[in-house]
Parts: C-alpha cells; structure tokens; sequence
C-alpha cells in the first residue's frame, strides 16, 4: 500500500463558522493504482490532491504514506519524504520562467544530492525518453502547452518517484494534445508507476483504473 | 546548487534590466561612499602610524588658570628642561627640546627656496624614528649641521651629493648638511619638518632663548619625549604635574599643571576644556561614519523593496522549487545566493566609483588617500563587507520570500496580503527620515558658514596683502622699503606688525592700571605694529586718536580694541596708561592714545579677545601689511612689488598672501563639513528616489488592472496620478515629522560649540519637509503619469 487517508477533515473558520473543506474522508491507494479525482468545482478535488502531496495540511484525521505517519512528521521530515516519492503535474505546467528545458528537468536532481555526472545522465534518459533532446536549450515560453506539459511530466519523472500526483494535467491543452499526454500517463502507469489525478473530464477519468467523486468536501461513492 | 542559484539570479537580473539599474546602481553609489568613508576614517585613525613609538610618544602640555579660565596648550619654559632631566630622567627614554615649525630660506649656490623646519635636540633622529637615507643618524651632534628631508634636498641640490654641502639659512649663518631623511608621509604630524637644525644653534642666534634657561615665564618652546620602556603616561604624568608650581614660586597664582599628552590622540582628540581633554576631530570620524552606515542601509532599503514588490513573480518559484522537494532554508540560501551576487556587481562598479572619485575626494577633504590595492586586510575587509552587505539587504527578503505556501501561490490566485506593504512602508520612512534629516543638517552647517563669513571682521580685508618679513635680511629696513614701495605706486599704504591680521601670536599678562580690580589677572592680545597699521587696514579709530610719527612720545604709546576697553572697566580709557607690575625693574608705562574698533584675529565664531597695539620700537616686525593701489590691477601692482622687492633681496623668494584669502582659511573645516555632507545628503536623496522609482513602477504595474478599470469608469489622468503619489507622498510627511526633532536635536547640539552661530529658523525646517516631498511627487509622477495615461482597453485585455 502507498498510501492510507482515514478520516480526514480539513476547514477554515469564516465569520465564526467552520467551512469544511474535506469531510472524514477514508481513502487507500494501492501500488500500480491509477485513480482519478472527480467532482464539481469547489468539491475539494485539489484540496485533496494537496493533502496527498503534503503541500497543505489537514485538521484531523491520520495520513500514512508507505507506513509512515505523516500527521506526526517534522516539516523537514516531510518534505524528505515527498520529495523521494512524489511528483506534481500541474494544470499550468510552473515551469520555471528562467531555466531552460534542460536546466528545469535537472532542478528536482539538484536537491537530492546527486552527483554531477549521474544527472547528466538522468537528464539524458529523460530527454530521449520523452523525445524531447532537441528542445532542451530552450526556455519555457519557446514551448507549446503541450510541449510543456511534456516537460512537466517529465520533470515529475525524473526521479522516479512511486507516486504521481497531477492536478488537471490537461486543462491547459487542447484535446490533441491532452490525449498524448493522458496516453503518456497511461503507458507510465503500465510501466508501475502509481498515478492520482484530478480530472473534470470524464474521458480523462477513464485512463483510470478507479474513480472517487468528490461533492463539497465528501467522498461520494 | 549554487550554480543553479547564480544562473537563475543571473537571468533575472538580464531579464529585469530597469530593476537591475536601480538594485546594483544604488547598491554601488551606497557602497561606494561608504568605501570612501572607510578609507577616510581609516586615514583620520592611522594618522601617526608612521612613528612606531606612536604609543610611548608624548608632547608635554601645560594648563594654567586665569581669572577661573583655564588654558591649555604646548607651550612650555626652558628651565623645565633641566628640572625634568635632572629629576625625572629616569622616567623618558629620550627627551628633547624644539621650537615651533617656521619657515625659512635655505641657500645653495643659486638655489634659494622656503621651506618649513624645527629646531631640536640631538635625539629627535631616534625619537621620531627617521629613515636616514644618507649620512648619520645622530646628525645633530654638531652645532654648525643640518638634516634634510629628501625633498628638499633633492630641490636644493638636484643630482649633487648632498652630504657635507653647506647650506646658507635666512642668509644668516652657514649650516653643513648632516643627513638626508626619507620625508615623512602626509598623514603625520611631523610632515611639514623639512629640516632639522641643532637646538644648540637656535639658542646660539637667538640670544633672547639663550637667556631664558631660568626663565618660567616665558613659555615659547615645546618639548617632546618618549617615555621610558617601563614607565606608563598616567604615571609620569602624576609625576611632573607640579613641576613648574613647585620650582617657581611666581607661577603658582595661574596653577600651571603639566601633563604628557600621548601622540597617539595629537590628531583626533586634541581639544581641552578647563584642563580636561574635551574630544576633538573623533567627532567627526564618528559622525561620517554614520553617514556613511546610513547611506549603505538607505542602499539596502532599497534592494530589500524591490525584492518583495516583485515577490508575486517569484513567489511562483518559490512554489515549484518547494513542491519538487527544495527546503526552507535551501530557498533562505538561494535568495542569499543572489543578493550576494548582487552585492558582488555592486561592489565592483563601487571600486571604479571610488577610483574615479578619489582624486576629487582628496581634493575636498585635504587627504592624500590612495587605493589600498595591496594591502591584503583590505582586501579581507572588502570580503567581510560585501558578506555584511549582502546579508543586510538579502535577508528580509529572503525569509519574506522564502515563506509563501506553495499550495496557495501555484494556485495562481496569490495576492499580497493586506499587510504585506507594511515593512515595506516602514523601510520607505526610514529612508525619507534620513534624507530629510540630511538635508536639514546641510542646511545649517551652510547657514552657520555664511553666518559667521557674513560677520563684520572690523577692517578692510580686500585688497590687502602680507609678506613674511621674519629674516634677518629685513632688519632696519622697514623705513627704506615703506617708501619704496609705496613710492612705486603700487601700495597706497604699508604697515608692519609682529603677527599676520588673522592670527594672535602673543598673550602678555604683568600691566596695572587705574581702577584695576584686586587680584584680576589680565591676558592681553598683544600685537606690535608700526605707526601706520590702522590706517594701512583701514582699521577705524573709535576714540582718542592713531599713532603719530609726530609725536616722539608714540614709541610708549598703545592703541587698545573695545572689547579691552570693557575688559579693563575704562570709562575713558584715552590717556590712561598701562603699567608695568613688576616693581622692582619696571618697564615704561604705556599710554593709552586710541581705541580701535573690534578687529576678527582669531575664530570667527568667537567673541573677539581684548588686544593691544603696541608701537613697535625694537622692530620686531613678521609681516608687511600692504595696502594695494585701488586704482590698478592687483596683477599690476604685485609684478611691481614683486620687481622692488627682487632689488633689495634678490636672494630671497618673495612670498606674499592676500589677507582675504588668509581669512578664508578659518572657514575650511567647516567648509569642507559643509561641503561633504551636501554631496552625501545628494548621494542619499539621489538613492532613496531611485528606491522610490523603482517601487513606483512596481505598484502602477501591479495596479495596472485596477487603473484601467477607473479609467474606463472616467477617471482622469489627474484623478489616477493623485491616487499613485497620494500614498509615498503620505510617507515622506510622515518621515519629515519623524526627521525634524532629530535633526533639530543633533545640529543644536553642534551649534553650541559656537559663540558666534546663527539662530535655528523654523523655515529651515520648512524648507527642507516641502523639498522632500517636492522630489517625491517628481519621482513618483513619472510612473504614475506614465500609468495614467496608458490605455485602458490594452491593460484590462492582457489581464
């Protein structure tokens, strides 16, 4: 098991009153799953995905994450696990403005202490893997959305993570490239690695091995 | 890592290059006055370093008391001399005997030149440590010997040997040269000794010194010594203080108190009040390097609000970089990372700064600083400095930075919170309180110059010229040269006295006279003057009458200033005399024939000192005081006196000041204050609008949305412009409220060491609040003109 939520509740106080946010939410996610987050705008899909990423935090609730316990973690601690395990696609690509595709895909490398010439070399894969080693002097706004998006996928990878986490990969493209995005994750979840995505779109949801939709903050089945 | 730091700070500085102007530019002019300051402060705290017993040197001073003001100063009598040897030798490794630094002409061959030295013991080779390049170390030893500095002998002999020449001085006697000495740096005290002659030789030729061995009244010597290696100053000093009371009953009534005056405070802490040391320039060492501290944070301010208002565009960074897994402290250090290399360019550019502005800055400040390129602390220092710097300004930014949610700013809906802009109002006070308080300090320090050069000096000082006479080539011959000069047209009226207009040489005590209060101990300023001072001054004669050469009677005759008539208790005072107190040999009493108006000798922040002109009748003359013909030009008439005086005393130079310019002098240090901080309250204006420019256009482009909205609901250019500069224009007046207490408080303070300063006007104040905010509304309307009059439909299309 990569993951377990129970019972998790997250709110924010407005005017004296508790808005909840995400409510006793119980969730397993299984090595090799690819799950898709559905559910309205507002419903709490991205809250969700954040928790899991341990970007924002919850209020009450246990999170494991490979049979750790998240909620009693260090800051540090925390963001040693992630940045191991997990790797973020977001709808807007947050590339950096400033590096080339290059520069970018070796960025996550740098803050794990790899040495010099193992990343090389895993940009090097990278690049050939995603066909994209004629791009790579380039700086992100010489790329298409889907281009870039590429990257982004390819930044996530790059230090084989066990969990993908994408926040609507696909809500910056066009539906052509969407698809070559979604078969991309597609063949990546054949390959092993464990993918959660939130998705307005339900042909996006069907890459999907299971779906959890999601209505103000409650896990619908 | 840190390579990926540099490249991503090295980009945006490319890619943000207005922001990168005002970021490295200001940083750079900050940098660049402090580093000067530094040097400066560096030079003021090293003067003396030349002598390497700076710390075992003294000068021995003496305070004597009249009428319950005590004086201090250098001046000691020569039987101290003895009475030190005999009884305390133990205590000083070297000892000796000097007179005061003088000018005099040295001969040789054809080669006459003027050139500044002392007379002193045989030690003063070893005690000032001189580096002989030629000839002996102890080249006082004989009487008829001379030592050089090697720029006067280079001038005197050129490519001769100059060891063993005889050299002809004041055309008096014949002096054969013993040594040649490396020159002692500018930054010294002794710099302006170009030559030493035995002490031996100046009692010698000067028979009023040689008699005085016993004399204690007549302090007119200095005395300088090295303490004994196990001797401490505090010590000795508790030791000789009452040397002189003791040994000379006479002089008790004035309490002189002798004290060792260490060398190494001879440059910075050489003001006594009542017997106490009282600062001096360290003042002012403090006070630039405040500045100069100041200046820097105003430069740091800057990076520090640039940084932040440009947060919301690498707060998406900060976003990603955390989600990948960079820590806190990883984005503290990359945010440091690039304040450093900011702070790097930044010094840089300052270093060509300071070399381009260093030859004008020694200029102004009367310095011989060069750049220290290889001295490697400075080098060290620099590190430290741009280290201090990058921290100073990086790291509000950088744990500003460093702290933004990913979750909330990859939302892409992060905004700066409502209280975001509060350090950064904060910081734009600080900033406009400095200037401000600057640029009423610069104001004042001005004022008070033009305040006292506007004083009334009490005599005509245009037009008028003194020529040093203090050789023996001059004596008796003051009657042929007046009607020579004045029979060649060029001088309307000539004069000689025994001190330049613009300075007090003498101070007698020991005269009575009628009325005089019991126990009233007098100090004259005593100046001796030939008949025709006042009028070649055109000094005014307020009672009584001038001198005469009428009347034989005029060689006993004193004309005395206002300030001595009430200083006296006269009520007439014409035809009263001064008497001699000495009643067993008494001097001729002197008549009072005239008083003069009040003439500024000395200070001119100073109430003028009681004076009396005596009639000169042992010519006894130091100046000539030519008044020039004001009906040719001034070149005119000096290549004719010039020419006449080339006829008597084709051997020596002639040398002359205008009495002017000589008044001016007295004005330099504070001109030289005023001058210094004026460019650095410019410096300081100049970088917090840079600041304010740069944070102007931040904020018309963060508002950019919400201009074009009024704008499409019908507000005018004028309705946005006030909206823009409304707010900074909010903070200045809160900076000027802030700014002029402080102001005030700190220049009433400097103020206060003038008797003579100019009363603090409210307007000055004024004047400076509606000067700050002036500057600010031109800053600011810049952008928010430029903001204003963009068009609403492209703003509100791109958002």
């Amino acid at each position: 098991m990569v993951l377990q939520l129970s019972n998790i509740f997250k709110w924010v106080q407005q005017g004296g009153q508790r808005v909840f946010l995400l409510k006793d939410i119980n969730l397993e996610v299984e090595e090799g799953e690819f799950i898709s987050i559905m559910g309205p705008s507002g419903s709490g899909k991205s809250t969700l995905l954040n928790v899991i990423g341990m970007l924002d935090t919850f209020d009450e609730g246990k999170y494991s994450f490979l049979d750790e316990p998240v909620h009693e973690l260090k800051e540090k601690h925390r963001s040693n696990l992630y940045k191991q395990y997990i790797g973020f696609v977001f709808q807007s690509y947050h590339l950096i403005d400033d590096l080339t595709v290059y520069e970018n895909l070796e960025m996550p490398l740098l803050y794990k202490k790899h040495s010099r010439s193992e990343r090389k070399a895993m940009v090097a894969d990278t690049l050939d893997r995603f066909n994209i080693v004629g791009k790579k002097d380039l700086f992100p706004a010489q790329l298409s959305g889907g281009q870039q998006q590429l990257v982004g996928v390819a930044r996530a990878l790059i230090s084989k993570p066990k969990l993908i986490l994408a926040d609507e990969p696909t809500g910056n493209l066009n539906s052509k490239q969407g698809e070559e995005i979604m078969e991309l994750f597609k063949q990546l979840n054949e390959e092993g690695v464990t993918i959660v995505q939130v998705t307005h779109s339900e042909k996006n949801a069907a890459y999907g091995s299971r779906i959890i939709n999601l209505l103000d903050g409650r896990k619908i089945i | 890592m840190f390579k990926n730091y540099i490249k991503i700070a090295w980009r945006n500085l490319i890619k943000n290059k207005a922001y990168s102007i005002i970021n490295i530019g200001g940083l750079a002019l900050g940098m660049a006055v402090t580093l000067i300051i530094g040097l400066w402060m560096q030079d003021e705290l090293s003067h003396n370093d030349y002598f390497t017993g700076k710390d075992r040197i003294a000068q021995v001073f003496q305070s004597q008391t009249f009428n319950g003001e005590t004086g201090t100063g250098p001046a000691i009598p020569r039987p101290l001399e003895k009475a030190l040897r005999e009884g305390y030798g133990d205590n000083f490794k070297h000892l000796i005997m000097a007179t005061w630094t003088n000018d005099r002409y040295l001969k040789y061959k054809e080669t006459s030149i003027s050139r500044s030295g002392n007379y002193m013991q045989e030690a003063a080779p070893e005690l000032l440590n001189l580096e002989i390049l030629k000839g002996e170390k102890d080249g006082l030893r004989e009487i008829n010997s001379i030592m050089l500095s090697e720029s006067t002998a280079k001038t005197l002999f050129g490519s001769e040997e100059p060891i063993g020449k005889i050299v002809e001085v004041n055309s008096q006697y014949n002096l054969m040269v013993s040594a040649v000495y490396k020159d002692i740096p500018f930054n010294n005290t002794f710099n302006d000794t170009e030559f030493i002659i035995p002490w031996e030789q100046f009692l010698t030729t000067n028979e009023w010194a040689r008699n005085a061995e016993d004399n204690w009244g007549n302090n007119s010597y200095q005395m300088f010594v090295q303490i004994a290696d196990n001797a401490n100053m505090e010590q000795v000093t508790a030791k000789i203080r009452d040397v002189k009371k003791t040994l000379n009953e006479d002089s008790a009534d004035f309490n002189p108190q002798l004290f060792l005056f260490p060398m190494k405070d001879w440059h910075l802490k050489s003001n006594f009040e009542n017997g106490k040391q009282a600062g001096g320039r360290i003042k002012y060492v403090w006070l630039f390097g405040i500045i100069g501290v100041f200046i820097l944070l105003l430069a740091c301010i800057n990076f520090m609000n640039l940084s932040t208002a440009r947060s919301e565009k690498r707060g998406k960074e900060v976003g990603i970089r955390k989600s990948i897994g960079s820590q806190r402290g990883q984005l503290i250090y990359q945010f440091l990372s690039e304040s450093f290399l900011v702070v790097l360019f930044a010094y840089l550019l300052a270093i060509v700064l300071v070399l381009l502005s260093i030859d004008g800055f020694n200029d102004l400040a009367r310095k011989e600083i060069t750049f220290p390129w290889s001295n490697p602390a400075f080098w060290v220092i620099s590190l430290l400095f741009i280290l201090i710097t990058a921290l100073m300004a990086g790291s509000y930014p950088a744990l500003y930075l460093s702290s933004f949610k990913p979750v909330d700013v990859l939302k892409g809906t992060f905004k700066v919170g409502k209280y975001a802009g509060l350090p950064r109002k904060i910081l734009v006070v600080v900033q406009f309180t400095v200037s401000v308080a600057f640029i009423i300090g610069t104001v004042i320090v001005m004022q008070q110059i033009n305040y006292a050069k506007n004083r009334p000096v009490g005599y005509d000082k245009q037009g008028l010229i003194q020529v040093p006479v203090m050789s023996k080539d001059f004596t008796g011959k003051f009657e042929l040269m007046r009607s020579e000069f004045m029979g060649s047209g060029a001088v309307a009226q000539m004069s000689t006295s025994s001190a330049p207009t613009t300075a007090v040489w003498s101070n007698y005590s020991g005269y009575t006279w009628e009325g005089k209060p019991e126990g009233f101990q007098e100090d004259f300023a005593w100046t001796q003057v030939s008949p025709e001072f006042a009028s070649s001054l055109n000094l005014k004669i307020m009672a009584g009458r001038d001198f005469s050469r009428e009347f034989a009677s005029d060689s006993n005759a004193v004309l005395i200033n206002e300030t001595a008539v009430k200083y006296m208790g006269l009520i007439n005072p014409v035809g009263k005399y001064l008497k001699d107190s000495n009643e067993e040999n008494p001097s001729e009493p002197l008549k009072i024939i005239g008083v003069v108006k009040d003439m500024i000798a000395q200070s001119p922040y100073e109430p003028v000192k009681q004076a009396v002109y005596a009639y000169d009748k042992d010519d006894s003359a130091s100046y000539y005081n030519m008044r020039l013909n004001p009906n040719q030009s001034t070149g005119e008439n000096l290549a004719v006196i010039e020419r006449v005086f080339k006829e008597h005393f084709p051997n020596i130079p002639f040398q002359y000041d205008f009495v002017d310019q000589e008044y001016g002098k007295k004005f330099a240090a504070e001109e030289r204050i005023g001058t210094l901080s004026g460019i650095f309250t410019a410096l300081a204006i100049l970088i917090s609008c840079l600041g304010l420019f740069g944070l102007t256009s931040f904020v018309a482009e963060q508002r950019t949305k919400e201009i074009g909205v009024r704008k499409v609901l019908g507000a005018s250019v004028f309705n946005v412009w006030n909206m823009l500069s409304k707010d900074f224009l909010k903070l200045v007046i809160v900076s000027c409220f802030i700014a002029v207490p402080i102001a005030y408080f700190v220049m009433n303070g400097w103020l206060q060491e003038y008797p003579y300063r100019v009363i603090l006007k409210w307007w000055i104040f004024a004047l400076a609040m509606v000067g700050a905010m002036l500057v600010t509304v031109i800053t600011v309307s810049f952008q928010a003109i430029k903001a204003a009059r963009a068009n609403p439909v492209k703003s509100l299309r791109t958002e």
